[in-house]
C-alpha cells in the first residue's frame, strides 16, 4: 500500500464502490428468490465493501500530501514573493505620504507655532505607523 | 516654441506609458479576481470528510439501535480535511496575491498630501509657485506609475510562469479530494441509504402507510446527498476552468497586451463567474 499514489487509491475506491453497487443490485433484483439468511449475508457483504471503499477514499485524500510537497513549497515561495512585491509597491504610497507629512512639519517649525508643530508631529507619527 | 513642443511631446509619451501600462493588467486582474472569488466558494461548502464519517457512524448506531455514546473514530477523516485545507489555502493565497498585484489601484499613487503641503506651506524666504508644484506632481505621478507598472508587469510574468506547473498540481489534487474522494464517499452514502430503505419497504411488519413514509424519507435524503454532490461537482468545474485559464495566461504571458489574449482571459473570467453563479444557486 505504501507505494500506491493518491490517484491509484482513489481509483481502487471507485472500483470497490462499483463492486458494492453490483452486489446491492443483485440483492434487490433477486430478493424474492433469496432466503432471509442469504439476503442478510449479501447485505452484510455490501456493507463491508462500502466500508472498505469509504476508508480508501479517506486514505487517498490523506496520501495527496505526499504528492504535493514540492508543488506546495514552490507555490508558498511564489506567494510570499508576490506579497513582498505588493508590499514594496504599497510602500511607495507610504513614502509619498511621509514626505508630505515631513514637509508640513518643516513648514510648521518655520512658522514657529507650537500647536501646529505638535499637530504635524502627530500626523507624521500616524502616517509612519500606518 | 521648440521648448513647448518638446514639453508637450514628453507629456504625451508619459500619458501613453501611463495609460497602456494601466490597461494591460486589467485582464489579468479580472481573471484572478474571478478565480479568487470562485476558489473561496470552498469556505461555503458545508460538508467535510469528518462530517461524512460522523454521519455514517450515527447512521450505523441508528440502524443497530445502539444508544452507546461511544465516540466515532474519525481521526483519518480529520487528517483528510486538513490536507484539503492546506491545498485550498495554497491555491487561494496565490490568487489573492495575483489579484492584489495586478490591481490598477495599486500603483495609482496619490500625491495630494505632498502637493497640498508644498502649496500651503510656509518655507521662509523660499517661494514655491502653485502652478509648478501641480505640474511636477502630475509628471512624477505618471512617471512613478509607468516605472512601477513596468516593474509589476515584469514580476507578474516571472510569477505566473514559475507558478503554473505547481499550481496545476495543487488544483488537480484539490479537485481529486473534492470531486473524487469526498463526492465518492457521498456515492457510498447513497448506496447505504438505498440498502436500508429497500429493506424497510420489504418489511412485512410495516403498514403501507409506514412504507410510504419510508420511501418519502429515502427520497428526501437522496435529494440532500445529490445536492451536495452537485455542489462539489460545480466547484470542481470551476477549478478546471481556473487551471485552464492559468495555463493560457502562462503560455501567452509575453503577449498579454494583444487583443486576442485579452479577449481569451476576459472569456475565462466570464466562464468562471458563470460557474460561481451556478454554485451559489445550488447553495440557495
Amino acid at each position: 500500500m505504501a507505494n500506491l499514489t493518491a490517484e491509484q487509491v482513489n481509483g481502487l475506491a471507485d472500483n470497490f464502490s462499483a463492486m458494492a453497487e453490483t452486489v446491492g443490485e443483485f440483492r434487490y433484483k433477486n430478493y424474492e428468490n433469496l432466503s432471509a439468511s442469504q439476503n442478510q449475508q449479501i447485505k452484510d457483504l455490501q456493507a463491508t465493501i462500502l466500508d472498505v471503499a469509504d476508508r480508501l477514499y479517506t486514505l487517498s485524500a490523506v496520501l495527496v500530501m505526499e504528492d504535493i510537497e514540492t508543488s506546495l513549497a514552490t507555490i508558498d515561495n511564489i506567494t510570499n514573493e508576490i506579497k513582498e512585491t505588493y508590499k514594496t509597491l504599497l510602500d511607495f504610497q507610504k513614502a509619498i505620504n511621509v514626505a508630505g507629512a515631513v514637509v508640513t512639519l518643516g513648514s510648521s517649525i518655520l512658522s514657529g507655532k507650537p500647536a501646529s508643530i505638535v499637530q504635524s508631529i502627530d500626523s507624521l507619527v500616524k502616517i509612519w505607523n500606518a | 516654441m521648440v521648448r513647448l513642443i518638446h514639453k508637450a511631446g514628453i507629456a504625451i509619451v508619459l500619458l501613453i506609458i501611463g495609460l497602456s501600462s494601466c490597461v494591460n493588467l486589467k485582464y489579468i486582474n479580472s481573471y484572478s479576481s474571478a478565480s479568487l472569488k470562485s476558489i473561496q466558494g470552498f469556505e461555503t461548502i458545508n460538508y467535510s470528510f469528518k462530517q461524512c464519517c460522523l454521519d455514517n457512524c450515527q447512521d450505523k448506531k441508528i440502524n443497530n439501535l445502539n444508544l452507546e455514546a461511544e465516540d466515532c473514530d474519525c481521526k483519518m477523516d480529520e487528517k483528510a480535511d486538513s490536507v484539503t485545507l492546506i491545498l485550498y489555502n495554497a491555491v487561494k493565497g496565490y490568487f489573492d496575491g495575483l489579484n492584489n498585484l495586478s490591481g490598477n489601484e495599486l500603483t495609482n499613487y496619490k500625491t495630494d498630501g505632498l502637493t497640498k503641503a508644498l502649496n500651503e506651506g510656509n518655507f521662509g524666504s523660499i517661494k514655491i509657485d502653485k502652478q509648478h508644484v501641480d505640474a511636477y506632481s502630475n509628471v512624477s505621478k505618471i512617471l512613478l506609475r509607468a516605472f512601477t507598472d513596468e516593474y509589476r508587469k515584469h514580476q507578474l510574468k516571472v510569477y505566473v510562469r514559475e507558478a503554473n506547473e505547481p499550481l496545476k498540481v495543487l488544483i488537480k489534487f484539490l479537485d481529486l479530494n473534492i470531486s473524487g474522494n469526498l463526492a465518492g464517499k457521498l456515492t457510498l452514502q447513497k448506496q447505504r441509504i438505498r440498502s436500508y430503505y429497500f429493506d424497510l419497504t420489504k418489511n412485512l411488519l410495516l403498514s403501507p402507510f409506514e412504507k410510504r413514509r419510508a420511501v418519502q424519507d429515502y427520497f428526501q435524503q437522496l435529494g440532500e446527498i445529490e445536492a451536495r454532490q452537485k455542489e462539489l461537482q460545480t466547484y470542481s468545474k470551476a477549478l478546471k476552468i481556473i487551471a485552464e485559464g492559468h495555463q493560457k495566461l502562462s503560455d501567452n504571458i509575453d503577449h498579454f497586451s494583444t487583443a486576442e489574449i485579452k479577449g481569451l482571459l476576459f472569456q475565462y473570467a466570464c466562464d468562471i463567474r458563470d460557474v460561481k453563479t451556478e454554485f451559489d444557486k445550488i447553495k440557495k
